[in-house]
C-alpha cells in the first residue's frame, strides 16, 4: 500500500518536472526567436511552478531539507542572480567586445584594457581619485573624532550641535554639489574680490578645485562618521576613566591612552567606510565641477582634471558614447574596490578576534 | 502535516508572487510589442521626444493628429539630464523602440541599417533640411531649424550708432565693440558680450555651439571643408584656428567677468533680456517670445568677409525600420502640412523648416534668422557631426583661454592637440 503511494507520488513529481522542464524551455526559445505569442508569459510560469512543486513533491528523504532550503531561498537568490551575477558577467564580458550599446560586432580581447592604460587621463584619473582618498581618509576621522569629542564633552546643548553636525549628510550629494558650486562661484568669489581683488573661483584652477571637492566631502561625511565616533566614546566604561583621574592623568593623557586605545575597533571601522566611500565618489564630483578644470600631467594637458575613477567611468561609456571602454575601466574599478573590501573584512575581523 | 502543508501554501504563495511580477513585465512587453507589431498606416504610433520644453505643445500635436485622421501618436519625452541617445539604447536592449525617435546626426552611425528610408515622400520636396545618409538614403525627418550666431539687441546697437549688417570683418567688429564699451555707463550695459564659457555645466555653449563657427562660418550650408579635416584623426586649419582665436579673445575681453567663468546659462540669457549685454553666444533658443526689444543675429566674422549664421535642424525625428514605418510616414507627412506646423510654430516657438509653411514664428530672433536663410547666407550646423563628446573637452581649453591661463596661440595649439587625443582614442 505504502509502496504505491510512493510510487504514484515518484510518478507526479517526475511527471511534473519534465512538463515544468519543457515549458519552461519552450517559453524560453520562443522569447529569444522573438516571438509575439501572448502565451508565452503564462507558459514560463506554470513551467516554474510545476518545476517547483515536482522538486517539493520528488521522494527522497536524503535531500528533501535541502530541496525546501533551496526553495525557500529562491526569491532571494534569483533577485541576486537578475540584479548582481547577471550584469556582471554581461559587464565582463561587454569589456572584451566593442558593443556600442546597441549591437556588438567584434570580439577585441584585450585591446580595451591596453587602450585605458595608454590613455594618460585615465592614469591621472586614478593617481587623483587615490589621492583623494588618502586626503579624505585622514580629514574626515581627524574633524569627525574632534566633533565626537566636542559633543561627548559636557557642554550645553549637546542635543542641537549633534543634530547641526549630522543633518548636512541626510542632503544627497548632487544637491550639495549645486549648493556649493554656487557658494565657491557666487558667495567666495564676491569676498576675495572686495578683499584682494580677485575674482578667480575656486572651481577654476586644478589644485583649488581638487580642495574644494575634499572641503565639500569633508562637510557632508563627517557628520556621519561623528556619530560612529560618539556611540564608540561612550562605550568607554567611565570607571575607566574615573580610576585614571583619581590616579592623577591630565585630559591630554586620559585620550591618548585610555580612550583612542579602548575605540580602536571604531576607527578601523571608520576608517574603511571612509575609504570605500571616498572611492566611489560620484555625485558631489559630478555636481561639483563636472571633471573640470584642466591639469597638466606628464607634459599633456588633461581637460577633466578632477575627473575621479566613477566619473571618468561614466564620461566614457555615457558622454563619450564609448561603452566597451567604459566597461573595462569600469572591470577595474571592480577589482580595485573589491581588494580594499577583502581587506576591511580581513582587518576587522583581527581587530574583533583579540578585542 | 499541519507543517507541510503550510510550507506547501508559503512556498506557492513565493512563487506565484514572484510569476506576477514576472507576468507584469512580460505583459507590458507585450503591449509594446503589439503595437510595433501592428505594421498598417492606422497603427498608433509612438514618437520619442528630445525636447522637454515642448511636451505640452506635443500634446496637442497628438490630440490634433487623432482629430484630424483618427490614427493615435504617442508622445514619450526624455530629457533633462538623461540624453534621449543613451535611453535609446536601453529601450533597444528592451526591445521596445520608438517608431520614431530623435537623433542627432553623429548618431546615425550607430543605428546604421535600422532606420526607414524616407526618400520620395511628399514632405521632402518641401525642405531643404532633411537629414542625408550614404548608406541608409534620407532618414531625418526635420521639425525644427535652429540658429546660432552672436545674437544682439538691436535697441541697443542703434543708441551706440553701431550698423549690425556691417560686422563682417574683424575690424569692423573691433571698432564696433570699442564703440560700444566706451558708452556702457550711458547704455546702462554691464558689458558688450554675454558670452559664458564655464566648462562643468555649460561646455555644450562653448564646445559646440561656438566652436562650431570656427567649423562652418563664412561657408555654405553644404560645404564640409573644415569637419571633413576634423574628421580626419582630428587636424585642424591652424590659420582659420588662429583667427577664430582672436575673436573669441576679444568676447573674452569685454564680456561680463562675473558671467565668463564661472556663470550659468540662467544667467547669461537674464543678462541678455535685461539688456544688460549687447551681445549674447546662444541661439534663438534662449530667447522665444517678445521681450520688448527688437533682436537678431550678427556673424562670427573672425575672417573678412564671413556673413553667415548657423542654421539647420540640431536634431532630427527617425523612423525605426522594425516599427510601424507606414505610420511613421503617414505622420511625418501630416506633419509638414498646416495644422500640425500651426502647433508647432505659433505654440511651441519652432521655426518651421517647411517652404510652404504660411506662419511667421513667434520666435524673436526669427526676422533676422529668415533674412539670412532667404538670402542664402547660412552655414551648416556640422559641429553636429563631430566625434560624440568632443565638446567636453574642447569646452576647457576655452574656459581656459577665458580664465586668462592661456594666450591666442596657447588656445590654438592646446585645442590642437586635444583634439588630435580624443580622436585617436
Amino acid at each position: 500500500m505504502g509502496n504505491e503511494v510512493s510510487m504514484g507520488k515518484k510518478i507526479t513529481a517526475i511527471l511534473m518536472l519534465v512538463v515544468g522542464v519543457l515549458f519552461f524551455v519552450r517559453a524560453m526559445m520562443l522569447d529569444f526567436s522573438g516571438s509575439k505569442a501572448d502565451f508565452r508569459g503564462a507558459m514560463l510560469i506554470i513551467g516554474v511552478v510545476l518545476i517547483i512543486a515536482g522538486l517539493y513533491f520528488f521522494p527522497t528523504l536524503r535531500y528533501h531539507r535541502t530541496i525546501i532550503n533551496i526553495i525557500f531561498l529562491f526569491p532571494l537568490l534569483f533577485a541576486f542572480l537578475v540584479t548582481v551575477i547577471i550584469p556582471l558577467v554581461l559587464g565582463v564580458s561587454y569589456s572584451f567586445t566593442d558593443w556600442d550599446g546597441i549591437r556588438m560586432n567584434n570580439i577585441v580581447g584585450l585591446a580595451n584594457y591596453t587602450k585605458i592604460f595608454s590613455q594618460k587621463d585615465f592614469i591621472w584619473s586614478i593617481l587623483i581619485t587615490f589621492m583623494f582618498v588618502v586626503f579624505n581618509m585622514i580629514l574626515v576621522n581627524l574633524v569627525a573624532f574632534l566633533l565626537a569629542l566636542l559633543c561627548t564633552s559636557k557642554l550645553k546643548g549637546m542635543g542641537f550641535f549633534r543634530a547641526a553636525y549630522f543633518l548636512h549628510n541626510l542632503i544627497g550629494g548632487i544637491v550639495l554639489g549645486y549648493i556649493w558650486q554656487f557658494v565657491f562661484s557666487n558667495v567666495v568669489t564676491k569676498i576675495t574680490m572686495t578683499l584682494i581683488k580677485d575674482n578667480t573661483s575656486m572651481l577654476e584652477n586644478f589644485r583649488t578645485a581638487f580642495f574644494a571637492i575634499i572641503i565639500v566631502y569633508v562637510w557632508q561625511y563627517a557628520g556621519y562618521i561623528m556619530l560612529i565616533y560618539i556611540t564608540g566614546l561612550n562605550t568607554v566604561p567611565g570607571d575607566v576613566i574615573e580610576a585614571a583621574a583619581i590616579d592623577g592623568a591630565s585630559p591630554m593623557q586620559t585620550l591618548f591612552d585610555i580612550k583612542i586605545p579602548m575605540i580602536a575597533p571604531t576607527i578601523t571601522i571608520c576608517t574603511f567606510l571612509t575609504l570605500t566611500s571616498a572611492f566611489k565618489q560620484f555625485d558631489v564630483n559630478l555636481a561639483l565641477t563636472n571633471g573640470t578644470p584642466s591639469a597638466d600631467f606628464m607634459g599633456e594637458y588633461i581637460t577633466q582634471g578632477t575627473s575621479m575613477l566613477a566619473l571618468n567611468i561614466f564620461q566614457t561609456a555615457v558622454v563619450k558614447d564609448n561603452y566597451p571602454l567604459g566597461q573595462s575601466k569600469a572591470v577595474l574599478f571592480f577589482i580595485i574596490l573589491a581588494i580594499v573590501s577583502i581587506l576591511q573584512v580581513r582587518i576587522s575581523n583581527k581587530k574583533e578576534v583579540e578585542l | 502535516m499541519k507543517k507541510k502543508v503550510l510550507a506547501l501554501v508559503l512556498a506557492t504563495a513565493m512563487v506565484f508572487g514572484l510569476a506576477a511580477c514576472g507576468g507584469g513585465s512580460t505583459g507590458s512587453g507585450d503591449s509594446g510589442s503589439a503595437s510595433t507589431g501592428s505594421g498598417d498606416a492606422s497603427g498608433s504610433v509612438r514618437l520619442l521626444n528630445g525636447k522637454p520644453e515642448i511636451d505640452e505643445q506635443m500634446q496637442a500635436l497628438a490630440a490634433k493628429y487623432k482629430e484630424e485622421t483618427g490614427n493615435e501618436l504617442i508622445v514619450e519625452t526624455i530629457g533633462g539630464n538623461t540624453s534621449a541617445g543613451d535611453e535609446l539604447k536601453k529601450m533597444y536592449q528592451a526591445d521596445n523602440v520608438p517608431d520614431i525617435f530623435v537623433i542627432e546626426a553623429n548618431q546615425a552611425a550607430n543605428w546604421d541599417g535600422m532606420l526607414a528610408d524616407l526618400a520620395g515622400e511628399e514632405w521632402t520636396n518641401k525642405t531643404g533640411f532633411e537629414l542625408v545618409n550614404d548608406s541608409m538614403g534620407t532618414i531625418g525627418f526635420p521639425y525644427t531649424v535652429e540658429a546660432t550666431a552672436l545674437g544682439y539687441n538691436k535697441d541697443i546697437l542703434d543708441k551706440a550708432g553701431v550698423d549690425p549688417s556691417t560686422l563682417t570683418s574683424p575690424a569692423a567688429w573691433k571698432e564696433a565693440v570699442e564703440k560700444i564699451d566706451s558708452q556702457k555707463a550711458d547704455l546702462g550695459l554691464t558689458a558688450v558680450f554675454g558670452w559664458c564659457a564655464e566648462p562643468a555645466d555649460l561646455g555644450w555653449s562653448s564646445g559646440t555651439h561656438v566652436f562650431g563657427q570656427y567649423l562652418d562660418a563664412g561657408l555654405k550650408a553644404d560645404d564640409t571643408t573644415y569637419i571633413d579635416l576634423l574628421n580626419d584623426g582630428g587636424q585642424i586649419d591652424t590659420d582659420r584656428m588662429l583667427h577664430f582665436a582672436e575673436f573669441v579673445g576679444m568676447m573674452n575681453q569685454y564680456s561680463d567677468p562675473d558671467l565668463l567663468t564661472t556663470g550659468t546659462y540662467d544667467q547669461q540669457v537674464a543678462g541678455f533680456v535685461d539688456q544688460k549685454y549687447a551681445f549674447i553666444t546662444q541661439g534663438n533658443w534662449c530667447v522665444t517670445e517678445d521681450k520688448g526689444f527688437e533682436m537678431g543675429f550678427a556673424p562670427y566674422a573672425f575672417e573678412d568677409g564671413i556673413n553667415t549664421i548657423i542654421a539647420g535642424p540640431p536634431s532630427y525625428w527617425v523612423a525605426y525600420k522594425d516599427g510601424n514605418v507606414d505610420g511613421a510616414k503617414a505622420f511625418f507627412n501630416w506633419c509638414a502640412g498646416d495644422s500640425a506646423q500651426d502647433i508647432l510654430v505659433n505654440q511651441a516657438g519652432l521655426v518651421s523648416p517647411f517652404d510652404d509653411c504660411k506662419y511667421e514664428a513667434t520666435n524673436p530672433f526669427f526676422k533676422s534668422m529668415n533674412e539670412y536663410i532667404t538670402a542664402g547666407n547660412y552655414s551648416g550646423w556640422h559641429t553636429m557631426l563631430k566625434k560624440d563628446g568632443l565638446q567636453n573637452e574642447t569646452c576647457q581649453v576655452f574656459a581656459d583661454y577665458a580664465g586668462g591661463k592661456l594666450d591666442a596661440q596657447g588656445f590654438v595649439d592646446t585645442i590642437a592637440q586635444v583634439i588630435k587625443n580624443y580622436y585617436a582614442e
